[in-house]
């Protein structure tokens, strides 16, 4: 097997093993929720994300 | 047909008188050996030039070129007799006549010379190998690779329209018969050769191999190639290797071709696995709902699921929302996960909406009226969640307050993180895609100088 | 088996093993003798054999379909432009086959009753008709093409033979080649009947030999170790 192979496998091995760890912490960059920078009281404050978008 | 030359050239090995040619002749002496072992060659003097000649493939060769003037010399006959005389410088070849090498495991002699082209372009080198106890092999070269060549016994056997078989492996069409000719040869060979006697060639391929075809006035010959290693023909006969460049061969292998597929099995092995964790790991469970009732007006609404127990030391969780009511309403929420313990706060908002319509091309709807939110990595602890919601509607050009809306909001622990997948699958794929596109660019390349161009249905 | 004998020529000893082999060419004198019932005739004489370096010789010893055979004779035939080698092989149940030799390429063939090859170009051959190099035809089913026809003429011979072989005698030789290697050949000859051979194609590895010929400057091959 080649040394390009090798690092490939390796490659893929840490991708899928980052993934295995995530899925098991439930970690992903693209989460919707987030830590809020300080604590707050119930009652957020709408960012009007709705409304008709057609046309 | 037009009535045949009278063919004065050609040599008669069944004694003088009947035949026209003349000249000078040679006899043939056999090299003596030593101890019980047979001789290995004979000996005679260039009736041309006098410079002395050995025949290593005796009671085999018909022609020689000498390699001190260059004459061609019929020595089917116990005397030597000239059938072309040159007086020419001769030149020097990479590979002497003489010099010896082992190739694949088996020793071989080179023996004879021989430059051919398609009318001057396309020149290539052909030199004739032999081994008394494996017989012949010719080795070609074009400058871009070495290949060694084995006469078939057997007929390849026609595949398809274009195409042959030999042994059970399929070569494609690759070079359409072309005539070509021998523009310079040297030393011995098996059959009458001449420089100007033209042949018509055809070539098939498959990664590493070259079948080729080859028809002259006197047979029609069957020959396999096998493309050599870089450095084995430099190994063998201790030459320089081949600068190369250019195009690759027509029966080159494409390097990336192995590599491409190795790196799409692994791929799809990590792919695999990834789909497996995502599953394992993947999915939510435990959900508990609560309904907000949006039906007065348009003021927020709130409402509390809990307390939610997250046991792992960090998790996913879901919070997904459903107003399946709505049309032309949307309804803007915001969650708020506060641990009990710790007064830790996770934000998210969402939105469900939905609107329908009609214009010229029709119907058309827009939004969904179910949106889910994913947390990352809360850590274990007693949860609350708030959900505040807001509804708002769109009527005729106008907002107005929602009428009658419910939305239902679940939290459940666990999320699958579809971004996730798509992102290891992608990081995964893109250098197996990267080395694959890279092996077919180098076929299109290869194929490039093919007659058989476009026809390019992959082999495997 | 085998008998031993005199040469009426010059009285050197000469072998008879098979009373299907009942020519043997003396090794002194060249002569071509025959057996006649208990009568020993010499029949003509051929030329000195050219020399070759071919790796076989009278002796070399092989196994061939997982009979083994040894080379006992031979005919060196020669056309226009080249020659070749019949080397006459007995099989050890006394049978024979010709190991032909020729440009390095070996095949081996076994004569065969000319009806049974059921083939119209096979008959047409030989009854006199000329073939041409591409001609195809089908024996025992199997597609067989013409690779090579020619008037070849005997050049000499050695050791014993079917047959009363002398220097000048001409034959009109076809030979044909099939997709898996196999091999036929028809051959023609003033006075004599046509011969029918069929066989293949052989490496001289797979035949296992022993006792090839020993050449100066060149190594005993693997196969033969």
């Amino acid at each position: 097997m080649s040394r390009g192979i090798m690092i490939f496998a390796a490659w893929c091995l840490l991708v899928t093993s980052g993934f295995a760890y995530a899925s098991f912490a439930g970690y992903s960059p693209f989460a919707d929720g987030q830590r809020a920078s300080g604590a707050r009281g119930p009652g957020g404050v709408f960012i009007g994300r709705g409304g008709p978008r057609h046309k | 047909m037009p009535p045949e030359p009278p063919d004065s050239d050609r040599p008669n090995p069944w004694g003088a008188g009947e035949s026209g040619a003349a000249g000078p002749t040679s006899p043939r002496t056999v090299v003596t050996a030593e101890g019980d072992k047979a001789a290995a060659a004979e000996q005679f003097n260039c009736p041309n030039c006098g410079g002395s000649i050995e025949i290593k493939a005796a009671g085999y060769t018909v022609t020689v070129a000498c390699q001190y003037c260059g004459s061609t010399l019929d020595v089917t006959d116990p005397d030597v007799r000239i059938i072309q005389r040159y007086e020419e410088e001769v030149r020097k070849l990479d590979l002497p006549l003489g010099s010896r090498g082992k190739l694949r495991g088996i020793e071989w002699e080179v023996i004879g010379y021989m430059r051919r082209s398609e009318n001057g372009t396309y020149p290539w080198d052909e030199y004739l190998l032999f081994n008394p106890y494996y017989g012949y092999r010719f080795l070609d070269t074009d400058g871009r690779g070495w290949t060694l060549g084995r006469q078939l016994t057997e007929m390849p056997a026609k595949n398809g329209l274009l195409g042959f078989t030999v042994d059970g492996e399929f070569y494609e069409p690759f070079y359409a018969q072309t005539r070509n000719q021998v523009d310079f040869v040297l030393g011995e060979f098996y059959w009458q050769v001449q420089v100007g006697e033209e042949a018509l060639t055809a070539d098939y391929v498959r990664p590493g191999k070259m079948l080729s075809w080859e028809s002259s006035k006197h047979e029609t010959e069957w020959t396999l190639g096998e493309l050599l290693e870089p450095n084995e023909v430099p190994d063998a006969f201790g030459v320089e290797p081949l600068t190369g460049g250019g195009l690759p061969l027509p029966h080159q292998p494409s390097p990336y071709k192995k590599q491409s597929g190795q790196m799409m099995k692994i791929a799809g092995l990590a792919a695999a696995a990834i789909i497996l964790f995502a599953i394992m790991f993947g999915g939510t469970s435990d959900p508990e709902t609560t309904r907000v009732n949006l039906a007065t007006n348009g003021v927020e609404q709130s409402a509390k699921i809990g307390p939610i127990e997250l046991t792992r030391p960090r998790q996913a969780v879901t919070v997904s929302a459903r107003a399946p009511g709505i049309d032309n309403a949307w309804i803007d929420l915001a969650y708020t996960l506060t641990d009990r313990d710790t007064g830790d706060v996770y934000e998210a908002s969402n939105v469900v909406e939905h609107y329908s319509g009609y214009d010229a091309e029709g119907n058309w709807t827009e939004g969904s009226r179910s949106s889910s939110s994913k947390f990352s990595m809360v850590p274990a602890g007693t949860y609350d969640l708030t959900v505040d919601a807001a509804g708002s509607q769109w009527l005729e050009g106008q907002y107005a307050a929602t009428r009658n809306a419910v939305v239902e909001v679940s939290i459940a622990r666990g999320a699958t993180f579809y971004s996730n997948i798509i992102l290891a699958l992608i990081v995964v794929f893109v250098p197996a895609i990267w080395v694959w596109i890279r092996h077919l660019s180098f076929e299109s390349r290869r194929k490039s100088d093919s007659d058989f161009a476009g026809d390019d249905d992959d082999d495997d | 088996m085998a008998k031993s004998e005199n040469c009426p020529n010059c009285g050197a000893e000469v072998v008879f093993r098979s009373s299907g082999l009942p020519a043997v060419i003396c090794d002194y004198c060249h002569s071509t003798v025959k057996r006649i019932g208990e009568a020993l005739e010499k029949i003509g004489e051929v030329a000195a054999l050219p020399f070759d370096v071919s790796p076989i010789q009278r002796g070399t010893t092989g196994k061939y379909d997982g009979r083994n055979f040894e080379v006992i004779g031979r005919i060196r035939l020669g056309y226009e432009q080249g020659s070749w080698n019949d080397w006459l092989c007995l099989f050890s149940d006394m049978t024979h086959g010709w190991l032909s030799e020729s440009d390095g390429q070996f095949q081996m063939v076994i004569e065969q009753p000319l009806e049974s090859s059921h083939s119209d170009l096979v008959q047409r051959i030989a009854a006199g008709g000329d073939a041409v190099p591409g001609d195809r035809t089908e024996i025992d089913g199997q597609p067989y093409f013409v690779a090579d026809a020619r008037w070849a003429r005997c050049i000499s011979a050695e050791g014993e033979l079917p047959f009363a072989a002398t220097t000048g005698w001409s034959v009109y030789n076809v030979d044909f080649r099939n997709p898996a290697g196999l091999s036929a050949n028809v051959e023609r000859e003033e006075g004599e009947p046509p011969g029918f051979y069929m066989g293949r194609y052989v490496s001289l590895a797979e035949l296992e030999p022993r006792y090839l010929r020993e050449i100066q400057g060149w190594a005993r091959p693997e196969y033969a170790a």
